[in-house]
């Protein structure tokens, strides 16, 4: 039997209370690396981005910058606009999501009650289609399709019309926007209230139809309240992203004529790589985030997510 | 084991190769990452093989001789050994100087290495790049936010390196042959003593027009505003499918008010009668202005006239569905007479209309390369930047690299370089140059322009008149700088 060195002695209650260490905070060690990372890339740049709202000028030394106060939000609401590029996010999120879910919702039930398979895939393909393409380029296709000269919409409505064209982008330039967003997007709605659709049970169906409920009755009552966590998620999902809208917009009106087109999202950009004011842009995107994860909460709240995870 | 070393070789290399393509660094006259050729440069791409990477090349196969530099006064190897980085962006004169940038590199000994980038890209990296002190471009393109750089103590004056014999020659370089506006705009616009940058392009204002309408209607080529409203209405009114006039409606600084701050010149105003208390925007002669022009856009112009960015307006002009472009860069030219033009062989280029008692005063816009104060090789930044704006390499790149844009006079009076660009536009554009005024950038010119261009363009719109749009535009320009 030999003597342990000193060695020996003094390693096995290191590496004792080592392990100690690691199984008493083992959940800690492993939500760690996750938690660091998220701290990463949400809580970091969500105070950078206050610390930017809330100094004169960004500086090398971020301890150097000087205290503004409030003075960049008041900016902001001032001669920045954010108030009425507010107005034009909320009502082309209101149009867009509305338009986007009855014409979804249509076409899913639509496509639903196609008999033929083949016709049916046809279908799921042709309506899914336009979500295929990049907004940017959307935008580019929107301004030549629209063009008063050169485009094929004015042409088509002045050619087998009794109406004139109006000039899209000049004459109603919301309008616009919002049916191409719809447009681009109304595929997404489509998909998953589809796959909704298809997971009705036939027997409730059946129920319905034997107890003589008729078509729109059996909507009303049975597969529209069936539904609800699904049309709750996209609704949401959709929600989120139509907040978010940039690349159609911007490529499509730049925000105009004027201010017309200018959703919260154009704002920021144009603050931040026109006009160069990054603080106030950065108080904009503040007051934004505030607001849009406020709406989030409050509909999660009143409508919750019962159902949805069932 | 050896499947495991080429293994790893072949990671590290892959992975080096990636990192090299992502930083779309490209070295010496390599024409690889280089960007498109539109705009001006004609056929800019035409001879981009012309020499190779670094400085290997021997003097034979260099694209402008050696002896056409070792004139000058300069001594020109005095940095042998040191490495230079460009930041630029996709741009026709990075084209059109690549394939000479040997030369430069076997004169001076001095490496140099491209940081070719899309424009929005490449002007984030630039801020970044200056504001935060890295210093890693050596020369860099520079455009509207010049004053604001220069305020802010990041660009690096040029005059201390004009005034040291070891870098310049006044006698070799001639700066008398560049055009006074450029001079002019590489002054900061007027706001500085010192020179910011040198000049590297520029593009002039000019009207375009279709010669096959006019000999139809038996029209004449508009000298004065009224002139031109009344082709215009010609045009309009006769042709089926064909507008008067097209011209840029779109907000941006570098849109609507790029063309109309043409024509607020020639009525005899000015962007800051009184900087920065009074911006001039509400004066007669800015108002009588935008009153033309909205009317003309208005009732000659397309639908949506408010909408059309400058790309719009090149297309209707080529799809031959306008009779005129009212005012334009010159360097539209190329577009309407190539391949891409329905209408390429009747259009006609001409100065642009004034008011009958008005001066002639087109705008025009420069591109220049600056280095900043944390650069790292602001010296032999000063080098490259005198030998790419020098007279050889500008006549070299003008006649035999198919350039358009030259900021020296000599070069468009070059009897080589007219024949190759057409007499008409090379007489138009050189008379258009030696009287043009660009807009003078002060440091919140990007700021209060873009609203200026979004009142504007409310006017074109018919939301407000043009009286009121400038008014409000005065207002909001006083504003930002009180």
């Amino acid at each position: 039997m030999s003597t342990p060195t000193q060695t020996e002695s003094t390693s096995q209650p290191t590496s004792a209370r080592l392990r100690e260490l690691w199984n008493d905070y083992l959940p800690y060690w492993f939500m760690g690396p996750m938690v660091l990372v998220m701290i990463m890339i949400t809580f970091f740049p969500g105070a950078y981005d206050l610390y930017l709202a809330l100094i004169e000028e960004p500086t090398l030394n971020v301890f150097a910058a000087e205290f503004a106060g409030l003075d960049n939000f008041e900016t902001a609401f001032t001669r920045g606009g954010a108030l009425h590029s507010f107005v034009v996010t909320i009502t082309v999120v209101v149009s867009a999501l509305l338009l986007e879910s009855v014409l979804g919702f249509a076409l899913a039930a639509f496509v639903a009650g196609v008999e033929s398979s083949r016709a049916k895939s046809f279908y799921r393909v042709l309506f899914i289609l336009p979500m295929a393409v990049a907004p940017v380029s959307m935008a580019t296709i929107g301004r030549i399709m629209l063009n008063s000269e050169i485009g094929i919409i004015p042409y088509v409505i002045n050619a087998a019309t009794p109406f004139a064209a109006p000039a899209f982008l000049s004459d109603i330039p919301l309008l616009t926007v919002i049916l191409l967003d719809t447009w681009n997007w109304t595929p997404f709605m489509f998909i998953i209230f589809y796959a909704g659709l298809s997971s009705v049970p036939d027997t409730l169906l059946e129920a319905a139809r034997v107890d003589g409920a008729p078509l729109w009755r059996r909507y009303v009552h049975v597969i529209i309240p069936y539904m609800k966590p699904v049309v709750f998620v996209a609704t949401l999902i959709r929600l989120i992203d139509l907040f978010r809208t940039f690349g159609v917009v911007y490529g499509l009106t730049q925000g105009g004529p004027g201010t017309a087109t200018q959703l919260v999202s154009i704002n920021i950009y144009e603050q931040m790589f026109i006009n160069n004011q990054i603080t106030v842009a950065a108080a904009i995107a503040i007051v934004y985030l505030v607001l849009v994860v406020a709406l989030c909460n409050v509909i999660i709240a009143k409508v919750g997510f019962e159902g949805v995870w069932d | 084991m050896p499947s495991k070393r080429n293994r790893r070789h072949f990671l590290k290399a892959t992975g080096v190769g990636l990192l090299g393509g992502l930083a779309g660094c490209t070295r010496g006259g390599d024409s690889s990452g280089s960007g498109g050729s539109d705009g001006g440069s004609g056929s800019g791409d035409g001879s981009d093989g012309g020499s190779g990477t670094s400085s290997e090349g021997s003097g034979d196969d260099l694209a402008i001789p050696l002896s056409e530099y070792e004139d000058a006064d300069i001594e020109w190897r005095q940095f042998e050994g040191s490495q230079i980085n460009i930041g630029a962006v996709q741009h026709p004169w990075v084209s059109a100087i690549k394939p000479a940038v040997p030369v430069f590199e076997e004169l001076t000994g001095i490496d140099v290495v491209w940081n070719i980038l899309p424009e929005q890209q490449f002007r984030t990296k630039r801020q970044t790049d200056v504001s935060t002190g890295a210093g890693q471009f050596d020369v860099f393109y520079m455009d509207q936010v010049v004053n604001q750089f220069r305020e802010e103590g990041w660009l690096q004056p040029l005059d201390p390196y004009f005034e040291d014999s070891s870098l310049y020659d006044e006698a070799w370089y001639k700066p008398d042959d560049l055009f006074e506006s450029s001079k002019w705009q590489a002054h900061g616009g007027g706001y500085s003593d010192t020179w910011t940058g040198l000049p590297i392009t520029v593009e002039v204002q000019t009207q375009f027009y279709r010669t096959d309408l006019y000999e139809k209607h038996d029209l004449e080529v508009a000298e004065t505003l009224e002139e031109f409203r009344q082709n215009a209405q010609t045009i309009h009114e006769n042709e089926s499918d064909v507008v008067g006039t097209v011209g840029r409606g779109q907000k941006g600084y570098g849109m609507n008010i790029y063309i109309l701050n043409t024509f607020l010149r020639e009525f005899g105003s000015s962007l800051w009668t009184e900087f920065p208390t009074d911006s001039g925007l509400d004066t007669d002669g800015v108002i009588n202005a935008a009153e033309w022009y909205v009317g003309l856009l208005q009732d000659y112009g397309p639908e949506g006239a408010s909408t059309q960015t400058w790309s719009d307006v090149l297309s209707t002009m080529q799809e031959g569905r306008a009779g005129h472009i009212v005012s334009d860069a010159n360097l539209f030219w190329p577009g309407l007479t190539g391949s891409d033009s329905s209408v390429a062989d009747t259009i006609g280029i001409a100065k642009v209309p004034k008011p009958a008692d008005g001066q002639f005063s087109p705008n025009a816009f420069n591109w220049q390369i600056s280095t900043s104060k944390n650069a790292r090789n602001s010296e032999q930044a000063f080098l490259f930047m005198l030998w790419a704006t020098s007279q050889p390499t500008n006549t070299w790149m003008h006649v035999d690299n198919g350039a358009a844009f030259s900021v020296r006079q000599s070069v468009w009076e070059n009897d080589e370089f007219r024949s190759r660009v057409g007499e008409n536009f090379a007489e138009v554009t050189l008379e258009s140059l030696q009287e043009a005024a660009p807009d003078p950038f002060d440091r919140k010119y990007p700021q209060w322009g873009q609203r200026y261009s979004e009142e504007l363009q409310r006017a074109i719109a018919g939301q407000k008149s043009a009286e009121e749009a400038m008014t409000q535009a005065a207002s909001i320009a006083e504003d930002i700088y009180s």
